[in-house]
């Protein structure tokens, strides 16, 4: 009906000086945590939400906070069974309450993981049409599941007695390298959801890395089962010192500032050494800066994307 | 608090679909550059949604933006929801932004309604003390009091709808933005809601209203810019863009070189230009015909258009319905016609037509009639079904 006017494909005129008109402007990571604190009752509320639907609506109720790490548990028993008799050795009686110990986190890690890589896509309606701190939904979802994660240790803490625990203060070592693991996989849920309203295949990637991320780590094998050159190997992984640190603190009762050594097939291998803390929290944090920042980036396309 | 709404020279660029929507996309092409081969084709498909647009909304005032679709009015929001940042150019505005926009999109379905209030109440910025003290508020104004401990998968669109638009309607914003929430819920409801909305913009904040309800827009707003693919055509009153959106300046220019000797001088609607589906439009024709004889087989016809798709719905030559051509006077004609479409925009246009060739003489003029969803129905056409229970 009418003819586009000529303007509509022409560039912005040169005269439009680019540094008094670059909108975008740095906000500082403090600047960030401080908005995210503002916004607490909004993520309480996604919190809130994830919980209801999963607890209401799953007729097994908390029960189904224990299911994936007692599958997890049941495979590594299977897999140690079948190792064992490919070695013709004893399987060893303290495996249930490592596995167990090792599988909360790991099962933590990886649900946490996978939904909030697809926190953002899920929202995506949303997201093009109110603004709100959009770090909050991939929070959200990681600190969600860290109900599931409370659930399962109360189960752990109950069967504690009979499992052959060493109740020592060294278990409250727990508290610290959980908290660790939850700014960890905030840091990884921001990035990953980021990335995969970009790219879409973002969350099968995730998904293939982690299930074999579980061979990975030392969640079925301990270092010792697999030498001194391999286990080293096996605890230089990302999340490898946040499982084998609560295996070592939990269920030997060691203290974390002491190096602990195990007898393994060739002689004695590392399993545990004071520095994996500072690996810990240093992924911690540095996951976490990256994280926000990636993420803070990403974001002001999110509306344009989604 | 005092605070007025810039935006000044704002450009937006966005690509035709996403240039890489998977990594398996995205590693080939990075490959590519690398081999240094280029594809020339991403930059052509780069467009400027938004070309040096500015405008400046004090408070109480009410800016009104319309425009088809594809004009960048949706774009301008989201920049100024800050959902979007402008290409180049500057937007400024302080205090809290809120949007009045159908929203149910954060509702859970499997959530109660109290829940969701709740929650969504929460994403619009809202504190939870905030939303507790005005619960009561929200509920009675969407009217579903009696289902609020009900899950929402089981509210109907309507409920759904009413409920987002009155959690949306009950934050305190020091700027308020309007999109086209103006035809939510049953008829009722929309009394209702304009009357909310006209509190909230008569209340002394900025406020920007998009809609394709023109009567709403002339009625709120204390000034109208006209976008038209990313540019602004006009400005000024509401009257004057509202004009120039329904009568685009090119008939004016036909009429120049027109020696047919009929002169039309317009075609005004004598009910409004927004009507509800299944209502009658009634259309005033006036012009002038200068000539005492004219070819055989000329005849005034009218067309109704689909205005996105441009397929013709309607079309009747004057001589069917007892109407012949006027010589040599001044000539005023009605045309009545029930809308039984679905809601939508339509063009009616007049023209002057050759029967013996079956071609056009002579465009005339023409206008944009908006059809309203107040009648709901499900398919093309509107046949004003009733439905009563007797017993």
């Amino acid at each position: 009906m009418s003819i586009p006017p000529a303007s509509s494909t022409v560039l912005p005129p040169t005269d439009v000086e680019e540094s008094a008109y670059t909108p975008r402007k740095r906000v500082s990571t403090a600047r960030i945590v401080a908005e995210l604190w503002e916004a607490r009752d909004l993520v309480v509320q996604f919190i809130l939400r994830d919980i209801t639907v999963r607890y209401t609506q799953a007729v097994m109720g908390f029960a189904w906070a224990l299911l994936m790490p007692v599958l997890i548990v049941g495979a590594g028993l299977v897999f140690r069974i079948v190792i064992a008799n490919l070695s013709g050795t004893e399987s060893q009686s303290s495996g249930v309450a490592s596995l167990l110990v090792k599988a909360l986190p790991w099962s933590f890690f990886s649900v946490a993981l996978s939904t909030a890589t697809q926190s953002i896509l899920a929202y995506a309606n949303l997201i093009g049409k109110v603004k709100f701190p959009r770090e909050s939904l991939p929070l959200a979802s990681v600190v969600g599941q860290g109900t599931d994660l409370a659930v399962g240790s109360v189960f752990v803490a109950i069967l504690m007695p009979f499992l052959g625990f060493s109740l020592t203060w060294n278990i409250l070592w727990a508290l610290p390298l959980l908290a660790m693991l939850i700014a960890f996989t905030v840091g990884c849920g921001l990035m990953l959801s980021c990335a995969n309203l970009f790219y879409r295949d973002v969350k099968y990637i995730v998904q293939v890395l982690l299930n074999f991320g579980v061979f990975a780590t030392p969640v079925f094998f301990e270092p010792q089962m697999l030498g001194a050159k391999f286990g080293a190997i096996m605890l230089s992984l990302p999340l490898s010192p946040f499982i084998q640190g609560m295996d070592v603190a939990v269920v030997r009762g060691h203290n974390l500032l002491q190096p602990l050594s195990m007898p393994g097939s060739k002689g004695l291998v590392e399993v545990w050494s004071p520095w994996m803390l500072g690996y810990a929290a240093t992924l911690s944090v540095v996951a976490l800066y990256v994280g926000l920042r990636i993420f803070r980036r990403g974001s002001a396309h999110f509306a344009e994307m989604a | 608090m005092e605070t007025t709404l810039v935006f000044d020279r704002v450009w937006k660029r966005f690509r035709r679909g996403a240039v890489h929507d998977s990594l398996r996309e995205l590693i080939p092409s990075v490959a590519r550059r690398l081999s240094g081969q280029k594809r020339p084709e991403l930059e052509e498909r780069d467009f400027w949604a938004l070309t040096d647009i500015s405008f400046e909304v004090k408070p109480a005032e009410v800016l009104g933006i319309i425009g088809g679709n594809g004009a960048g009015k949706s774009t301008t929001l989201k920049i100024l929801n800050e959902l979007m940042e402008p290409t180049k150019g500057r937007v400024h505005s302080e205090g809290k932004i809120g949007s009045l926009i159908e929203v149910s999109a954060g509702f859970h379905q499997d959530l109660t309604g109290r829940q969701n209030v709740f929650l969504q109440g929460a994403i619009m910025g809202m504190r939870k003390a905030e939303v507790k003290q005005k619960f009561d508020d929200i509920v009675e104004f969407a009217g579903i009091a009696e289902f609020i401990d009900t899950p929402v998968k089981r509210y109907s669109s309507g409920m759904n709808a009413r409920l987002g638009f009155s959690i949306a309607a009950h934050l305190e914003p020091d700027v308020l933005i309007i999109d086209e929430v103006l035809a939510v819920g049953d008829y009722a409801f929309q009394q209702r809601a304009f009357g909310k909305i006209k509190k909230m913009a008569t209340g002394g904040i900025p406020v920007v209203l998009v809609s394709h309800q023109l009567d709403r827009i002339a009625e709120l707003c204390t000034k109208v810019i006209l976008l038209e693919k990313g540019v602004v055509k006009a400005s000024g009153t509401a009257a004057h863009c509202i004009n120039e959106y329904l009568h685009p300046p090119e008939d004016q220019q036909m009429e120049a070189h027109n020696h047919t000797g009929i002169r039309f001088e317009g075609l005004k609607s004598l009910n409004g230009l927004a009507i509800s589906s299944g209502e009658q439009l009634s259309l005033s024709l006036t012009g002038r015909s200068l000539n005492e004889s004219y070819p055989m087989g000329w005849q005034l016809a009218f067309h109704v258009t689909q205005e996105i798709s441009g397929s013709e719905l309607h079309s009747v030559q004057s001589p069917q319905r007892g109407v012949l051509l006027p010589l040599a006077k001044h000539f005023e004609h009605r045309i009545d016609l029930q809308m039984n479409v679905m809601p939508g925009n339509y063009i009616v246009g007049v023209v002057l037509w050759d029967t013996e060739t079956n071609q056009h003489v002579l465009h005339g003029p023409r206008v944009k009639v908006e059809v309203l969803d107040r009648l709901a129905f499900w398919g093309s056409h509107q046949l004003n079904s009733n439905w009563t229970e007797i017993v």
